[in-house]
């Protein structure tokens, strides 16, 4: 099981809202759609589900053209970032509708929806209604609903935006085993590239409707693409010195040391970020940004280096990776 | 600090519903009448017995019932139809919108008289219709059979986007994703409209209901311009009774026994369209949900 898309485009009015979309994601991998909000992750996830209609490219399941199938055709399992839960619906019901619309019979329905529930922990709230349950009881079910589906792709959209910090933490190795387990394709939008880089194999970043690059979370931490990948992965940000004949060179912030000689800096500010410490300082270049130990005595004036291997340049107008 | 802020309302809501409440309730015990000089004289329980022997009145509030059960049920299905066809995204929807509102926006005075010369014999352009296809006259207005039907055509015809518009209301506030989830699980528009619309429009089909029953229950000057209550008082309403009997007859006690017998019949019928919809359109499908094949 693996879904293509080539070219996939979609046009509204006279402006394209993605365009030139090319991806490839197989089975049991995770592919992270991100990019910062609206891009267009969701509008490309209702292509893939059939939501929107397909301006141009095709979507391919399978090895199926599912480009213009209707959506209550494709099989996807899709998690709203709403959830999208039936409020009038206890959580069983829920789960049951999709089960009861596709014609699977009532005892089968019964111990499927159990042992769903038994998968995502949540036995003992089968018969509440969604307000009634946490933001992550509430995903599980959206989450379960998908699961039930028995899709050939799984489509996430955003599933831990309306959750705090510490539980999405909590739940990403968890979601990425249930989703995973199932051994098909799944996408997971998010616009955190920290959450990209933690749940994905593959980052797929988007930018006003384009892919820019799709890698390793690896490879598009040391070698971005584009200025903007730099900028957009790695926190904290990576530091862009102004641009000089042509080309933008950036440097992030870890790769920065102290040396005795090297550009001079004065200390403005500094943040404890528990295991390392970041240092704002101000340079002939402009300001930068520079994290080390936790344990480093700071003088107010230090000077800088980094190695140049350490270097990423950009063209200053196409934001391009020159190297 | 909120009982303050509500004894505005509170007293609004004494003076012109309470008030008269208590007055006609305290009326339906009295002989007060152009017999008694005008002057109310208790009279026991005399008005509600002749009620319940007034033939007349138990016509009217057959007539009545009628009226408004067809009239209702009509609009609501229409109101229903017509919202669900507004709430979809197509060219032109939006000077649509605002067309369907017109016979809602028209004094009711001036749609009756327009409609009692559309359904004239033999002037109106129906009875020219019908008798230029071969049916002959009709004579809407003077037959008993067809003239309730006029009632009933006439208020469906104004009120229904009342109706349409609260249902319209209703169905803006479904977010769409819940559609989108359901026809991702395969379930077509059909299931769309019995597991989503259906039950979140609950509360405002329950609404446009109660509101619509208790205005038809107490329908006046549409019938009072249309028809006058005949042929033969035979779209005659309580409300029209009640009417006659104050102001033509000049029997206020009697009057006042027929307001408050109409107006604790609607409050029971209110509770019982309540009741009813609870049943038809059941929120929740809790204990059924895995048990039904
Ligand atoms: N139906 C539509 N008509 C016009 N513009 C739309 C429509 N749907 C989405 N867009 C635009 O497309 C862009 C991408 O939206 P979306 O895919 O929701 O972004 P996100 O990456 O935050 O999920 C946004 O700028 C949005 O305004
Ligand atoms: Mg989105």
């Amino acid at each position: 099981m693996t879904l293509q898309i080539q070219n996939l485009g979609r046009r509204v009015g006279k402006q394209w809202i993605v365009r030139h979309l090319n991806l490839q994601v197989d089975n049991s991998e995770c592919v992270a759609l991100v990019g910062p909000s609206g891009c267009g992750k969701s509008s490309t996830l209702r292509l893939i589900a059939g939501l929107d209609s397909v301006s141009e490219g095709e979507i391919i399941l399978d090895q199926a053209n599912v480009t213009h199938a209707p959506a209550t055709q494709r099989a996807v399992g899709m998690v709203f970032q709403s959830y999208a839960l039936l409020p009038h619906l206890s959580v069983k019901a829920n789960l049951d509708l999709g089960l009861r619309v596709r014609g699977v019979r009532a005892s089968e329905r019964q111990q499927r929806i159990q042992a769903i529930l038994d998968l995502v922990q949540l036995q003992d709230r089968s018969e509440v209604l969604p307000a009634q349950l946490s933001g992550g009881q509430r995903q599980r079910v959206a989450l379960a609903r998908a699961l039930l589906r028995d899709p050939d792709v799984y489509l996430l959209d955003e599933p831990m935006s309306n959750l705090d910090a510490q539980l999405r933490e909590e739940l990403r190795p968890e979601l990425r085993r249930l989703v995973l387990d199932r051994h098909k394709p799944v996408i997971y939008v998010t616009h955190d590239q920290h959450e990209a880089m933690a749940i994905a194999d593959r980052i797929a970043v988007l930018h006003s409707g384009r892919i820019q690059q799709v890698a390793t979370p690896a490879d598009l931490y040391h070698r971005p693409e584009t200025l903007f990948i730099a900028k957009f992965i790695g926190r904290p940000q990576i530091n862009c010195f102004k641009p000089k004949d042509g080309a933008i060179c950036a440097v992030r912030p870890e790769s920065l040391f102290f040396a005795n000689e090297g550009l001079p800096c004065k200390l403005i500010s500094r943040e404890w970020l528990g295991s390392s410490q970041l240092l704002y300082l101000d340079s002939p270049h402009g300001s930068l940004r520079l994290s080390c130990s936790t344990t480093m005595e700071i003088p107010e004036t230090v000077h800088v280096s980094w190695h140049s291997s350490d270097e990423h340049h950009f063209d200053a107008t196409t934001g391009r990776r020159l190297t | 600090m909120i009982a303050f802020l509500l004894l505005p309302a509170l007293l609004l809501l004494l003076v012109v519903f309470v008030g008269p409440l208590f007055r006609y309730a305290w009326l339906s015990f009295h002989a007060d009448s152009v017999v008694t000089g005008l002057i109310a004289i208790p009279n026991g329980g005399a008005n509600w017995l002749r009620l319940v022997q007034d033939q007349r009145f138990w016509q009217d509030l057959g007539q009545t019932l009628r009226f408004s059960g067809v009239s209702v049920g009509l609009e609501l299905i229409l109101a229903l139809m017509i919202a669900l066809l507004l709430d979809q995204r197509w060219r032109g929807r939006d000077v649509v919108r605002t067309l369907t509102l017109i016979p809602w926006a028209l004094p009711t005075t001036v749609m009756a008289l327009g409609w009692r010369w559309i359904f004239n014999t033999p002037y109106g352009p129906i009875d020219h219709f019908t008798r230029m296809i071969g049916i002959g006259s009709l004579n809407i207005l003077g037959d008993p059979h067809f003239t309730w039907m006029a009632t009933v055509w006439a208020d469906v015809w104004k009120t229904t986007p009342f109706a349409a518009l609260i249902l319209l209301a209703g169905l803006q506030t479904i977010p769409v994703d819940l559609y989108e989830a359901v026809r991702l699980e395969g379930g077509n528009a059909m299931v769309c409209l019995r597991r989503i619309t259906l039950p979140l429009l609950r509360p405002y089909i329950l609404l446009a209901l109660l509101f619509r029953l208790a205005q038809a229950f107490g329908v006046f000057d549409l019938i009072q311009v249309l028809t006058g209550g005949g042929p033969a008082s035979s779209t005659e309403s309580v409300a029209l009774y009640a009417y006659w009997n104050a102001l033509r007859f000049l029997d206020f006690g009697y009057s006042a026994t027929i307001i408050m017998a109409s107006f604790i019949l609607i409050s029971l019928i209110c509770v019982v369209a309540w009741i009813l919809l609870q049943i038809i359109i059941p929120t929740h499908s809790k204990s059924q949900a895995v048990v039904e094949p």
